[in-house]
């Protein structure tokens, strides 16, 4: 697979606005330094990477548990995946690219450690741990955590409720024919 | 049932459409009037000027999607209609802000409710403000113009049992309650108002103004954007405007540039101040973009043991006042309370939790009921205020600070929806705060709201009301604009959107923006013909 280099610098991070002064020696210690990552989008995806593929397969079960019963949910997993494929293609450029720079954090090998606790493969993380971090995410007084976690779960909540095979779990009949 | 497709049928009998992601060079175009945004504001603006004889051109960044598309999906609805495919936020991500992206802008998605503006309002924006002539009286005929135009009249159907909820909780409390005014006709209750009406019912500016317009000889060139304007001696000079793709997302590389007789802003606010803040349009008092406003709302989530079903019925068509005028316009913040549609992807996103919380939470959906308060911002100097800034690709952010001011009037409103609640008969509470959960009592209720850290990202906020960034006043120091909605030191420019609101207007906006932007229009009439 061929490697690009990620200019997830520090500066793009404070354009954008959501550093607060707390988290800018963090940010300045984790992405100081220029990073290896592939940015080769996954094959029947647009924008979605082999690694954010990875990090998300092992994060989305965590947002969803109790939502559905095991055998249906590799098809609701991988219809997740499309559906915030095809979200990431609607939003504007801006937000799109704060979006897969959050996917960035979580998924380079120097600062997705240090920030979610997760270290080694997305694929071997017990949910516990996962969990442990978004909740971590969520009550944090940094504001770049609480925000990429609202992220998170907002993608994650969007696409898996938008699809029909979740309105059962929900008692939506759906939308009423209108002929 | 077959429902005509109104716009696809015009478009077919030979309206002037132009779709921009097709150009394949560089466009010179000249009218009298070019008109940016196609919706409440600029479609009004756009039918009046053309009656008048005017060549009038719209300009719409967004796609065209009409009544055959529209198939009451929020999978698609969301990212295709809605401003950064639904993703737009507060700069610091704590509020997410609802706005139209597409051919009839906000009005093809908003929820349909229609109020005139407060007298309060007006009174206010007269009293510290420096507006003239936007009286009750005057804007009187305009309104009545608009409602018969819009079909504008109180729902006269039973209200959906989400709406009920207000009516009778506010009953058994002796609290004021009323039904709202809905702008449509023949309208089948879906309640999918949201995602595009698939009935023609909705009188939004797809199929009442716009086509006006378009069966008049006026034209309509949609994704397109409009980038910046260009000056020459105290006048604009041209529009420049950039070619999207499809999605409406990434620019194509071709420009139309447009000249005009008269220029007239409409993009809604955030979009408007950022249009003129691109082309660095004169602005001696740095007012451009300042004292935006959002209505900013909490929710209050309840469990029914009736089934409330809450996606289905017109989605607003009860409304409470009881707590928006009780100390004055200038007072302690008041606010308006309504209930908002409840589809699944939706109500998940407020819901929040993760897991088994929101998985139990979202299995309760037909017997959830929402309620939600708009916050009366920028009446009193420590109100919670925005700024539109640009971000280095040139598109706005809005940068809106909430303030001590502001969080308790939402403590208020949490208190007053949960009281509302409980007395309609609700068997839990949920005060939508990351602190909180469902409770069984009032009492317990009460208490974990007196409890709560009310800070971003704890509280979850929302707000489909954009206005502000442009303010009129008589006083260049006070407003970008006069009181008619012209530019005060660009006299071919104009603006007739929800920016020109010096405050928020403290009632859903749509009325006083179709109202006041018709009456700019008159007005500008009398200089230009
Ligand atoms: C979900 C939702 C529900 C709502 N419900 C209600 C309701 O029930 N009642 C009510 O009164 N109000 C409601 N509103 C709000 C109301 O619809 C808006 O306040 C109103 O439509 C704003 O009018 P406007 O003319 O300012 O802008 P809009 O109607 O938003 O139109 C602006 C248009 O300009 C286009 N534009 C922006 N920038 C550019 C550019 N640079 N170049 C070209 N085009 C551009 C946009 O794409 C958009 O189509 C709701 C809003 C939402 C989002
Ligand atoms: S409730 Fe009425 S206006 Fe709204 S989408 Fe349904 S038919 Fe259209």
């Amino acid at each position: 697979m061929p490697i690009t280099t990620s200019k997830l610098t520090r500066r793009g991070f404070l354009k954008l606005g959501l550093v607060t002064g707390a988290t800018l020696s963090l940010v300045g210690v984790t992405l100081g330094v220029t990073s290896w990552v592939t940015n080769q989008t996954a094959s029947g995806f647009s924008y979605l990477r082999s690694q954010d593929i990875a990090m998300l397969k092992a994060v989305l079960p965590v947002i969803y548990a109790g939502t559905s019963n095991p055998e249906n949910q590799p098809a609701q997993l991988a219809a997740s995946l499309t559906m915030i494929d095809y979200n990431l293609a609607h939003l504007s450029p801006s937000m799109r690219k704060l979006t897969l720079q959050l996917f960035d954090l979580l998924t380079n090998p120097i600062t997705q450690g240090s920030l979610t606790g997760v270290w080694g493969a997305w694929s071997a993380a017990s949910p516990e741990t996962i969990q442990n971090f978004l909740n971590r995410w969520q009550a944090s007084r940094w504001t770049l955590l609480n925000q990429g976690q609202a992220a998170i779960l907002q993608l994650a909540r969007l696409a898996f409720y938008s699809q029909p095979s979740s309105w059962q779990i929900c008692g939506y009949p759906g939308p009423p024919n209108l002929g | 049932m077959a429902i005509s497709d109104v716009f696809l049928e015009g478009v077919q009998a030979g309206w002037q459409v132009h779709n921009a992601s097709l150009f394949e060079k560089d466009q010179q175009l000249e009218v009298d009037v070019v008109i940016v945004g196609s919706g409440a504001g600029g479609a009004t603006t756009a039918e009046i000027l053309t009656a008048a004889g005017l060549r009038v051109l719209v300009v719409e960044e967004g796609p065209l999607r009409t009544s055959s598309d529209f198939k009451m999906q929020e999978a698609t609805a969301y990212a295709e209609l809605y401003q950064e495919g639904m993703a737009r936020m507060s700069k610091d991500g704590g509020i997410s802000i609802m706005q139209g992206r597409a051919v009839g802008g906000s009005t093809l998605i908003n929820w349909t409710s229609s109020f005139r503006t407060p007298p309060a309002t007006l009174e206010h924006w007269a009293d510290k403000h420096e507006v003239s002539g936007l009286s009750e009286q005057t804007l009187k005929p305009w309104f009545e113009r608009m409602e018969k135009r819009l079909g504008i009249e109180p729902w006269p159907i039973a209200a959906n049992a989400n709406n009920e909820v207000i009516k009778r909780g506010c009953q058994t409390l002796g609290y004021d309650w009323a039904v709202i005014p809905r702008n449509v006709r023949d309208c089948l209750s879906l309640g999918f108002c949201g995602m595009g009406c698939p009935a023609n019912a909705k009188q939004s500016m797809l199929v009442t103004c716009l086509p006006a317009t378009l069966q008049q000889g006026g034209e309509l060139l949609y994704l397109a954007r409009a980038e910046r304007l260009t000056f020459k001696q105290g006048r604009v000079e041209q529009l420049e405007c950039l070619a999207l793709d499809a999605r409406g997302v990434e620019t194509t590389g071709k420009r139309i540039a447009i000249k005009a007789k008269h220029y007239i802003l409409a993009g809604g606010a955030i979009n408007t101040p950022a249009i003129l803040l691109r082309s660095q349009a004169p602005d001696p008092y740095k007012l451009c973009g300042k004292r935006t406003f959002l209505h900013p709302v909490n929710f209050s989530a309840a469990q029914f043991v009736d089934e409330i079903n809450p996606f289905y019925g017109a989605p607003q068509s009860i409304y409470s006042d009881h707590f928006q005028w009780q100390e004055g316009a200038a007072g302690a913040m008041g606010y308006k309370l309504e209930v908002p549609p409840l589809h699944p992807a939706f109500a998940a996103t407020i819901l929040g939790g993760k897991g088994q919380v929101n998985a139990q939470r979202m299995a309760k959906l037909p017997n959830t009921h929402m309620m939600l308060a708009l916050m009366r911002d920028g009446f009193h100097p420590a109100s919670a205020s925005g700024k539109v800034e640009l971000r280095s690709d040139g598109s706005p952010v809005l940068d809106y600070q909430m303030t001590d001011f502001t969080w308790q009037a939402m403590r208020r409103a949490y208190h007053s929806m949960a009281e509302i609640q409980f007395a309609a008969g609700a068997e839990k509470v949920f005060p939508v705060h990351n602190q909180a959960d469902y409770m069984t009592s009032l009492a317990e209720t009460q208490r974990v709201i007196d409890g709560l850290d009310l800070a971003i990202h704890r509280a979850r906020l929302g707000s489909a009301h954009v206005m502000g960034g442009c303010a009129l006043s008589d006083n260049p120091k006070q407003g970008v604009t006069n009181s008619w909605g012209v530019h005060h030191q660009l006299e071919n420019l104009s603006v007739h959107d929800g920016s020109v609101f010096p405050t928020s207007i403290g009632a859903n906006p749509q009325l006083s923006i179709y109202a006041i932007a018709a009456l700019f229009s008159d007005q500008l009439l009398k200089i230009c013909v």
